[in-house]
């Protein structure tokens, strides 16, 4: 039996200590569960970090794997975060070579979709996107064949709404 | 006053119960053995590191209290690996204590440095490198809630040798703050402990199955009581066996691959199980699809992980199991199940016909004979193999912690340190450990131990000269294609145990009356090689692949 695979959000605090990543992500590899994006950082309260994952599993995924989390003595919360009650973002840069002959079309395209020029030479910029995962595929689906080198994304970060 | 990483280390042991560590020394652990010099603390120097953490692991097993093991850097925290893997799995509180490289050298690759704290990760519940001695008495205090805490585990700390030499003053030390945790809760218990009580009332075959965790919960009174009031019949994984006395009426036995005929043929027949302190592993359930098809499935467990992990747990409850216990039996009733019981009974006589000696054969009734000839409380250690399920069918335990096997790991060896650690625990208790003449080699340096120290137990090694399970296996499994599973008869092992300091002598497994007698009216250390043929199997077994209906009782099945 195949199991339909989605997108899951895991958004969790842990201790900001060494070590404490290799616990969280052995989780998962244990488990057998691929790690699309990963995006670690200080909160508020120095000693204490924010991680959110995301992954594309099977429905056994969340119940699996905030169980095995949960148990880790510096995990202190973990949920699973819904797109409809939830901000997401993730931000990306983009190296693009500028072809002379589409440079315009380049120049559009940064316009449309409200990209930050973050630098430029004669023939090179990085650009930087901020949105949703769905709009960062389209800008980069749309300037791949306009000459994208490399691209760096730091993945998905998201907070849950609230009253 | 000032005192020594190592001094306050072995303090907090002593204030936490500590009476005894099971180790090998290295240079980076010198300050802790020369602060053991004059402690009160007794270590016991093993001959190999994973017997230390075995001696440990079965201390733990028989006392209920943590065992500590206690190795150097590098090849010493690594050989402690198997036996803290063997305490995973079975949820044994034990502390491993590695040293460790001094600070400014950790990861440099400096003679005997290895990352115990990374190759440990997965078969540890938690572990900490101490880098300040400020932090030593607090680490190692948490260590202990944590091992014993919720399901118990392995926890290790590591010991880099310049925090364990360095001083610090009382007032210095500094306490250690554990996260809070948020969004933890199970759910409402009293409204899930309506729902078990309810639906164990209305049903007409219900079954209790116990696992490790009724011991580790020290629930063993209260599953009795529950038991007796609710005249449930019950079966036990491998790691459940002892929880109830052996000769308890519901007693139908342990399920799965190699349990008993009769638990098999009942649980199959179940319309309600109740699972407390299991995890449904592969070695109870066989095939999970075809496992109780008939029963609504409730499960009491302390961890959520070990919940639903397996099976689908209809009515799940995530609690302590004595304290849930506790609550539940006031909510049963007492209702006629002499249908149940009668046709429960009915089963009983005709498994029993087809499994004499409890499918054991000569080695089931010299177990039971040994058992007889010693004193009503005796521990029983095994290995791993057929001695394993030969000892655990045959051996009728009357308290609870007075079988101990390696059920979850199958870890050959277990047996030898695992019977050292349960008598340094509980002198007063005498302790038989079975093993075979595969798993006996794993361990035999600590022979020297045992002598050493003049530790009273008796070790029984059933010699087939093969690897008896595995032939088992390859002969009814692999069209008899016997292969790497003959271990000969070259080495005299009544010879060897004497070599070693040992009283030793051989019996066939036909005739051992005087070698039993013997063996029980001995007072030091003593061996006993019992001669066994290696066709001697277990039966039944289930094929792998199969469910545990499909038993089968020899070649021709």
């Amino acid at each position: 039996m195949v199991m339909a695979e989605e997108e899951h959000i895991i958004s969790m605090l842990v201790n900001n200590k060494p070590g404490v990543l290799s616990r969280v992500s052995g989780v998962f590899g244990r488990l057998g569960y691929n790690i699309k994006s990963l995006c670690v950082a200080e909160t508020m309260d120095s000693e204490v970090s924010r991680i959110t994952l995301s992954s594309v599993a099977n429905s056994h995924f969340t119940e699996k794997v905030t169980k095995q989390l949960r148990k880790l003595v510096d995990v202190i919360d973990v949920t699973e975060l819904k797109p409809a009650t939830s901000v997401e973002r993730e931000m990306t840069l983009i190296g693009l070579r500028l072809h002379k002959e589409k440079r315009a079309e380049i120049m559009r395209a940064i316009d449309m979709f409200g990209c930050n020029v973050r630098y430029m030479s004669d023939t090179y910029c990085i650009l930087e996107c901020v949105g949703e995962t769905e709009k960062t595929e389209t800008i980069i689906n749309y300037l791949k064949p306009l000459g994208i080198e490399e691209i760096a994304r730091t993945g998905i970060i998201a907070l849950p709404q609230k009253n | 006053m000032k005192k020594s990483g190592a001094e306050i280390l072995l303090e907090t042991l002593h204030d936490a119960g500590v009476d005894a560590i099971f180790g090998y020394p290295g240079a980076n652990t010198l300050p802790i053995h020369d602060g053991l010099r004059s402690g009160p603390i007794r270590h016991f120097l093993m001959r190999h590191e994973q017997a230390a953490a075995h001696a440990a692991d079965g201390y733990a097993r028989a006392t209920g209290k943590v065992g500590v093991c206690l190795a150097t850097s590098g090849p010493g925290a690594t050989n402690l690996v198997t036996g803290i893997a063997t305490a995973y799995m079975d949820s044994t509180p034990i502390i491993a204590l590695t040293g460790q490289v001094t600070t400014n050298l950790l990861g440099s690759d400096a003679f005997q440095e290895t990352d115990i704290i990374g190759i440990t990760l997965p078969i540890t519940k938690h572990s900490f490198l101490v880098r300040d001695v400020r932090d030593m008495r607090a680490t190692i205090q948490e260590a202990f809630k944590l091992t014993t805490c919720s399901r118990p585990g392995p926890v290790l700390v590591d010991l880099p040798r310049n925090i364990l030499a360095e001083a610090c003053a009382t007032d210095e030390e500094r306490t250690y703050q554990a996260a809070p945790k948020i969004n933890n809760g199970p759910g409402n218990r009293n409204d899930q402990l309506n729902n078990i009580a309810r639906a164990l009332n209305q049903s007409e075959r219900p079954v209790i199955i116990i696992g490790g965790g009724v011991k580790l919960s020290n629930a063993c009174r209260e599953i009795t009581d529950l038991i007796e009031k609710g005249h449930i019949p019950f079966v036990t994984t491998m790691m459940g066996v002892g929880s109830v006395h052996a000769a308890n009426g519901y007693n139908l036995g342990f399920i799965g691959t190699h349990g008993f005929e009769l638990s098999n043929r009942i649980v199959h027949q179940a319309d309600f199980i109740l699972a407390i302190g299991t995890r449904f592993s592969d070695r109870s359930t066989s095939i999970v699809e075809e496992f109780a098809p008939l029963a609504t499935i409730a499960q009491i467990d302390i961890d959520p992980t070990s919940v639903g992990k397996n099976i689908k747990a209809d009515l799940p409850l995530i609690g302590d199991i004595r304290k849930t216990l506790e609550k539940l039996i006031p909510l049963i009733e007492a209702p006629d199940r002499s249908g149940w019981l009668a046709r429960i009974r009915k089963e009983r006589e005709t498994t029993d016909e087809r499994n004499c000696n409890k499918g054991c054969g000569a080695p089931g009734r010299f177990i039971s004979m040994v058992q007889e000839a010693m004193p009503a409380e005796t521990t029983a250690v095994t290995d791993v193999g057929l001695n394993q399920i030969w000892t655990v069918r045959s051996w009728q335990p009357s308290i609870p912690r007075s079988l101990l096997t390696s059920g979850g790991m199958g870890t050959m060896g277990f047996s030898v340190p695992a019977a050292i650690g349960a008598k340094v625990g509980v002198p007063d208790r005498d302790v038989v450990a079975f093993s075979g003449d595969g798993g006996f080699f794993m361990n035999i340096q600590e022979l020297a131990t045992i002598s050493y120290y003049q530790i009273p137990i008796k070790i029984v090694v059933f010699n087939n000269s093969h690897l008896g399970m595995i032939r088992q296996i390859q002969d009814l499994f692999y069209g008899n294609r016997l292969s790497s599973c003959e271990l000969g008869n070259h080495a005299d092992i009544v010879a060897i145990a004497k070599g070693f300091g040992l009283n030793a002598d051989r019996v066939a497994v036909e005739t051992p009356e005087e070698g039993i007698s013997k063996m029980a009216s001995s007072t030091g250390p003593y061996l006993l090689e019992v001669t066994v043929d290696p066709e001697n199997y277990v039966y039944p077994i289930i094929p792998p692949g199969r469910s545990n209906l499909e038993m089968i009782f020899g070649r021709s099945d």
